[in-house]
């Protein structure tokens, strides 16, 4: 017996809100538009926080369930048909109960089993990999696996940033907020996109984070710590490198020449640094598929948003690869697919 | 057999008011089982723990709360009925309702229909209450009582003229209900049939009875196939499933809960006893059902038990399974029974199982069963293929089968296997959406008899609608076809369920919100349309309609094509880019038309269908392309030309707009031969239109007499002499083109008034260029005739604000406008809150045309709230008293509160009536009198009975109490002793009728009734 695959057969999304351009962002952050455009790259990005008075208007689990929904509204799927969740996010609405719980609870779906993997960009592609496990044990038909963040939690509007370093500012102009989601099938249905391959592994055995997100409780809370740090210079230099790796540890795995590559999914750090590592990545002959440019980095829902770019372009016998780092330890992420 | 399918589901169970509270109660695995409220009888009085002769071993039972209430005013029954219905009757009545509801039907639709209702019943303890104190045995004492009625009644609120029958096979009722209804669709009797059961404690007769057979549990709990099982505890429960043949569920894209794959009933015959189960018969009965659903016993998955947790009955039911299942490979059957919850809910406990199953099937989850942990070893469940649901058991995602037992007392079986529905695969799909139609935003409508049950029912849906992630096009579209029956009509549009769940419950607090929102015509009503002339066009109309309306892109786009060849641009590009070139005449024109064909081609494929037509000069194409005098390729032929003629003659000509009546103005404009009066739009509105050299004259002169004018921005002389020089080779088109009668009234602004019988053909489009407009007089004209709404068609209001400015009209009550246009900012939205209000006011709009094919599908709503404000129950309470010196208490209406006074609400469009709104009244004795008789036979309060309630539909009488209204009619006034029942009957539509025929007969009134009357039954 022949070890089944797991396919996607439908996608869905969720971008909250209208899309914040950098004149309105820079307008209530007292930065530079200029600056942002140039040095970061991001055009626009959604916040499920009202920009203008920082009231929450969609929580990690509405926005799930909104991308979980239309994943599973495609007329290939049946909603009964869902026998586990995963949900990959570095940004969950509680620490208890986890978020998939509310997400299943606002989808309707009851006694299934559901995990929740805490990780920063690579979560989703842990996601993919549980739920391609789970597909492959012959127990589980039929899936869903769902990634999103909600970076704007720690977009304090409040804050005068007129004074601001660089690399203090930079985490207030990269992030955005949203959540895919895909329904994963044992048998080619709907989009009939087979999971050729998932990676993912840790390899920052002894390096220091080159991201770190604090969470604070009642002994704790207030603490002078920055509640996020990034080591943009480790990771500008590191993630290329990285990507570099993935991209050729992948090929090597499947057997697939790189100018077999219909399309190549890069990790979505922001506009600019996307370009570089792309460039790096150097398959000129794979088209680039990549979203952060218009929905800033929202973490774990990238690879859902780049998918669903793929789907409308994909097809019969197409391949892509994508490819992400997580800075925050070091980790090693990438996946295959291949339309059939 | 052909399949059946499960497409509609309502109960209420001990613990559980609701379906979805039954399903939770179950997956919690939850006790509803607790201490007989004292309402039913007095447990204690009752109670000997060694079950003593007359008495029964337990104080506890499966009861349902709030028994007692029933919303008689939505059925339109009077208290004093009410009171004397057996609550079962009331119970079944609710909760039939609701379950058509959940089918997604509005019962309304149901009405007339050859549907089946088959009931479940076995308890008849109100009528041996209600029916042997033989002094008051009265009609509604009489239709109040026995089972017939249960199912009767529900045939005859509903209309349904199909089978219509109550089933007492003991415990198995219900289910054997099933099987007949099954049977009735299968051999085509019935297309769709309602089956149910129910049953209420009223007495402790059977508690008496199980005790002293040895049957009854001593702390009234079933613990089904448990060591612990000691006997059967009482439960109560209603529960109603509408049926369809499966392939009609399908075809009608019904939610299907479950498949009933076969039936099957027998009986034990002269077995080992009456009353005694028998392993034989039931072992046959599971074998029937098996072959007729086609199955081998292996393949079902599990099976709800009768269950009732006694020694025997256990043990009989586990050999008769176990006879099928022993040898079966694989896992053991599953095995439950609902009894272990609520109790042995006996003429219901059939329905009480199908549900359950039906659940399970829907959530793919079988509740654990309880009372399983601690098993009867004796039953030796293992060695017959068996194992007790201790735990819920998840169903795969493949089709599963599942066993139904009931087993009646006296030897009545039924088996049902029922299967998982079939996996929703035709589901229409997103990718060819576009062009399917819709007009970009929903309409959600909720409908209810009066203004207290629609705020219920408000607050209900927006509760429900708040926690559930789901388009709002299709609750919307779930919502027209399932809550649109009643009279008053409330209806919101809404692009997303958190927006919805806001509005709803914003006009569930606010009674003015809600007025505003809600309306209840009186009849159908008379929609005019009226087209927007030249100076209401912009850069940019309606783009954001075409953005949002897939119905209305198609007719613009439909609208461009038929443009094309006479225009050499798109005029839809032109329109929707904002290109300011709209303003020069060549392109207004065309512009003007193309857009208000669109819109009013929307509006009627919505449903909207106009009985008259206005339109302001150049509206005035449109409206005849839509009264079918002109085609569309000949207006777009002709009005191409008009604006291209236009645009070639001479500029250098001007309007004058001028605040004066037209006979002020004409005598300035009469020896001009430059200048003409081009429109009188109102009496205080008047157009002058000509040489700007001319325009200059007048103008000085009536300013200097201190009147108001001004200059219009426009680059010709419409409407004037100076349009002659185009007329001749306009006419060369228009006998081209022609033109018919219009098949709907167009009040012509060229003449002032209805065409009558005349053509809108060549002469009198030559005519029309540079005729005055008589906009006011075709406007009156068209006032006179009556229209209840009047719609403006164009890319902004203006003859909407010209109408009212003509002030009201004698003869005729002011129309509702409504403006699916309100402005550069309109969008689908807009048409959707136009197509809410034509609702509101009476329109029945095509629902189909408003979503796209995608939209269009069923989604679950909370099914009606009923009121649970007005209760009735037995006056006096079962007692152990020697029954034969007790008196028999009559039934009564329970105490409730008085009607809550109900805000004036704004005065709504004519024949509508407004939102709980109650005539004044003037002091009138014989007024007085009326409805106090009127109270007194229908058993109401008399302030809740006022002068516009009809009798039949609003006060539920009936022959019988016509001639009570007579007879206590003849007590109360004097003068009527020539008048007979007969001469009354045609005066009998409302309350004011009544009282208005007898002031008419002279009548005056006598006497004064005691303050009480009105609440004795």
């Amino acid at each position: 017996m022949t070890t089944p695959t797991a396919h996607i057969a439908s996608i869905g999304t969720a971008l909250p809100g209208d899309p914040v351009d950098n004149a309105a962002l820079a307008k209530v952050l007292g930065v530079n538009e200029e600056w942002i455009e140039v040095f970061i790259g991001t055009k626009t990005r959604h916040f499920a926080r009202d920009l203008g008075t920082g009231t929450v208007r969609w929580s990690l689990a509405d926005l799930c369930a909104q991308a979980a929904q239309k994943a599973l509204a495609a007329p290939a799927v049946d909603p009964a048909a869902i026998e586990f969740i995963v949900l990959g996010t570095a940004t969950p609405d509680t620490l208890m109960p986890a978020t998939v719980n509310q997400v299943a609870d606002q989808l309707g779906l009851d006694q299934v089993p559901t995990f929740q993997l805490q990780s920063g960009c690579a979560g989703a592609i842990q996601a993919l990999s549980v739920g391609q496990t789970m597909i492959a044990s012959g127990q589980y038909r039929t899936g869903l696996v769902i990634g999103g963040d909600v970076c704007s939690k720690h977009l304090d509007v409040q804050r005068d940033l007129s004074d601001a370093a660089p690399s203090d500012l930079v985490n207030f102009v990269l992030f955005g907020d949203g959540a895919g989601a895909a329904v994963l099938t044992a048998e080619p249905a709907g989009e009939r996109v087979a999971l050729r391959h998932v990676l993912n592994r840790f390899t920052g055995l002894g390096s220091k984070p080159g991201q770190v997100i604090e969470w604070f409780g009642l002994a704790d809370r207030y603490d002078d710590r920055q509640a996020l740090t990034e080591d943009y210079k480790a990771i500008e230099e590191r993630v290329p490198v990285m990507a570099v790796e993935i991209l050729w540890e992948l090929l090597g795995e499947l057997d697939w020449e790189a100018d077999e590559l219909d399309y190549l999914l890069p990790p979505q750090l922001s506009g600019r640094m996307t370009r570089r590592i792309t460039e790096e990545l150097g398959v000129p002959t794979a088209e680039e598929i990549s979203c952060v440019a218009d929905t800033g980095n929202n973490g774990n829902a990238l690879p859902f948003l780049q998918i669903e770019k793929l789907l409308g372009r994909m097809g019969d016998g197409h391949k892509a690869l994508a490819v992400a780092v997580e800075s925050s330890k070091w980790i090693k992420a990438g996946f295959a697919l291949e339309k059939i | 057999m052909e399949p059946i399918a499960i497409v509609g589901i309502d109960c209420r169970f001990p613990g559980a008011p609701d379906t979805g509270a039954y399903w939770d109660l179950l997956m919690r695995s939850a006790d509803g089982v607790g201490k007989v409220p004292g309402q039913r009888w007095d447990a204690d009085e009752f109670h000997s723990a060694d079950g003593a002769e007359g008495h029964a071993n337990t104080v506890e039972g499966g009861f349902i709360g709030d028994a007692d209430a029933f919303d008689n005013e939505f059925f339109t029954i009077s208290p004093r009925e009410a009171a004397a219905m057996d609550p079962q009757q009331r119970l079944l009545l609710q909760c039939t309702w609701r379950a058509v509801e959940d089918a997604g039907l509005s019962p309304q639709r149901l009405a007339g229909t050859s549907t089946g209702v088959f009931v479940g019943i076995m308890g008849n303890e109100w009528a041996q209450l209600h029916l042997t104190d033989y002094a008051k045995v009265t009609a509604q004492i009489g239709s109040g009582n026995g089972y017939c009625m249960t199912a009767n009644r529900v045939s005859y609120h509903l209309d349904l003229k199909g089978p219509s029958l109550a089933v007492d096979t003991a415990c198995s009722s219900s289910l054997v209900a099933v099987h007949l209804a099954a049977n009735s669709l299968l051999s085509g009797e019935c297309d769709t049939a309602l089956a149910g059961g129910v049953n209420v404690a009223v007495t402790p007769a059977l508690s008496i009875f199980y005790t002293q057979a040895g049957l009854s549990a001593p702390d009234g709990r079933c613990k089904p196939f448990g060591a612990e099982a000691n006997g059967i505890g009482r439960g109560e429960g209603v529960g109603v499933v509408v049926l369809r043949r499966l392939r009609d569920a399908l075809a009608d894209g019904q939610r299907v809960y479950a498949v009933i794959r076969g039936t099957a009933v027998n009986q034990d015959g002269r077995s080992n006893g009456l009353t005694a189960p028998n392993r034989w018969a039931q072992q046959d009965v599971l074998a029937a059902a098996y072959r007729r659903a086609g199955v081998d016993a292996s393949e079902v998955v599990f099976t709800e038990a009768h269950g009732t947790g006694t020694t025997l009955g256990d043990m009989m039911e586990v050999k008769a399974l176990g006879h099928h299942h022993a040898a079966r490979p694989g896992k053991p059957l599953a095995l439950g029974s609902v009894k272990g919850n609520i109790g042995h809910t006996e003429g219901a406990a059939g329905i009480a199982g199908l549900i359950k199953v039906a659940l399970s099937l829907h959530h793919r989850v079988v509740p654990a069963s309880r009372h399983a942990t601690k098993e009867n070893p004796a039953l030796q469940l293992k060695d017959n293929g068996l194992r007790l649901l201790k735990a819920p058991l998840r169903l795969p995602a493949a089709p599963v089968l599942a066993g139904l037992s009931s087993f009646g007392m006296g030897g009545t079986n039924a088996h049902a296997v029922l299967e998982s529905a079939p996996p929703a695969s035709a589901r229409p799909g997103p990718r060819d959406a576009g062009a399917t139609g819709g007009i970009g935003c929903g309409v959600f409508t909720v409908s209810a008899p009066g203004a207290p049950a629609l705020r219920r029912n408000l607050a209900a849906q927006a509760a429900a609608v708040a926690s559930r992630r789901v388009s709002a096009q299709a609750l919307s579209w779930t919502s027209n076809q399932v809550k649109t029956g009643h009279r008053y009509r409330f209806a919101v549009p809404a692009h997303d369920t958190a927006e919805l769940a806001a509005r709803l419950q914003e006009a569930a607090a606010d009674p003015d919100l809600l007025a505003r929102l809600t309306a209840a015509p009186a009849g159908k009503p008379r929609t005019a349309f009226l087209f927007t002339g030249q100076g209401s066009q912009y850069g940019g109309m309606t783009a954001g309609l075409y953005r949002d309306s897939a119905l209305y892109r198609g007719f613009l786009d439909e609208a461009d094509a038929a443009l094309l060849p006479h225009t050499g641009r798109s005029i839809r590009d032109l329109v929707l880019d904002g290109d300011e070139d709209v303003h020069l005449t060549r392109w207004t024109q065309p512009a003007l038309f193309a857009v208000e064909y669109a819109l009013g081609r929307t509006l009627t494929e919505l449903g909207v269908r106009p009985g008259l037509l206005l339109g302001h000069s150049v509206g005035e194409y449109a409206a005849a392309v839509l009264a079918g005098a002109l085609t569309l390729d000949g207006a777009a032929r002709l009005i191409a030309a008009r604006g291209d003629l236009m645009q070639q003659l001479p500029e250098g000509g001007g309007m004058l707009s001028v605040r004066a009546p037209l006979a002020e103005v004409a005598p300035l404009v009469a020896d001009e031969p430059l200048a003409g009066v081009a429109a009188v739009n109102g009496p205080e509105a008047t157009v002058v239109s000509g040489d700007l050299g001319v325009l200059a004259r007048i103008e000085a002169d009536l300013t200097g007499r201190g009147l108001t004018t001004r200059r219009l921005t426009v680059s010709h002389a419409f409407h004037s002499p100076l349009m002659r020089p185009m007329l001749e080779r306009f006419a060369l088109i228009a006998s081209e083109v022609g033109g018919g009668v219009p098949e709907i009234p167009v009040y012509s602004t060229v003449r002032g008034r209805v065409l009558d019988g005349e053509a809108m053909d060549a002469a009198y489009w030559i005519e029309h260029i540079g005729a005055t407009v008589l906009f006011q007089d075709a406007a009156e004209a068209l006032l006179d005739a009556g229209p209840t709404h009047l719609v403006e068609i164009g890319p902004q209001p203006v003859l909407s604000g010209m109408v009212r400015r003509l002030g009201p009209r004698a003869q005729a009550a002011a129309p509702a406008h409504v403006l699916p246009v309100r402005g550069a900012e309109a969008s689908g939205r807009d048409l959707a809150d136009a197509l809410a209000e034509l609702y509101r006011g009476g329109a029945d709009p095509e629902w189909a045309a408003v979503y796209p094919a995608e939209e269009r599908v069923p989604q679950p709503l909370v099914p009606y709230v009923f009121s649970d404000e007005h209760r009735y129950w037995a006056a006096r309470r079962p007692t152990a008293a020697d029954p034969a010196d007790s008196t028999v208490p009559t039934a009564v209406p329970a105490p409730s509160a008085a009607p809550a006074a109900e805000a004036t609400a704004p005065a709504a469009a004519p024949g509508v009536a407004v939102l709980g709104a109650r005539a004044g009244t003037p002091a009138d004795p014989l007024s007085d009198a009326v409805q106090e008789v009127i109270a007194a036979v229908g058993g109401y309060a008399s302030a809740e009975v006022s002068a516009h309630q009809r009798l039949y539909e609003d006060l539920g009488f009936d022959s019988v109490m016509i001639m009570e209204l007579k007879t206590r009619l003849d007590e109360r006034v004097t003068g009527l002793a020539h008048i007979t029942v007969q001469d009354l009957l045609p005066r009998l539509k409302t309350v004011a009728d009544l009282t208005g025929f007898l002031h008419e007969s002279g009548a005056t009134v006598t006497a004064t009734p005691t303050a009480q009357e009105g609440r004795t039954a």
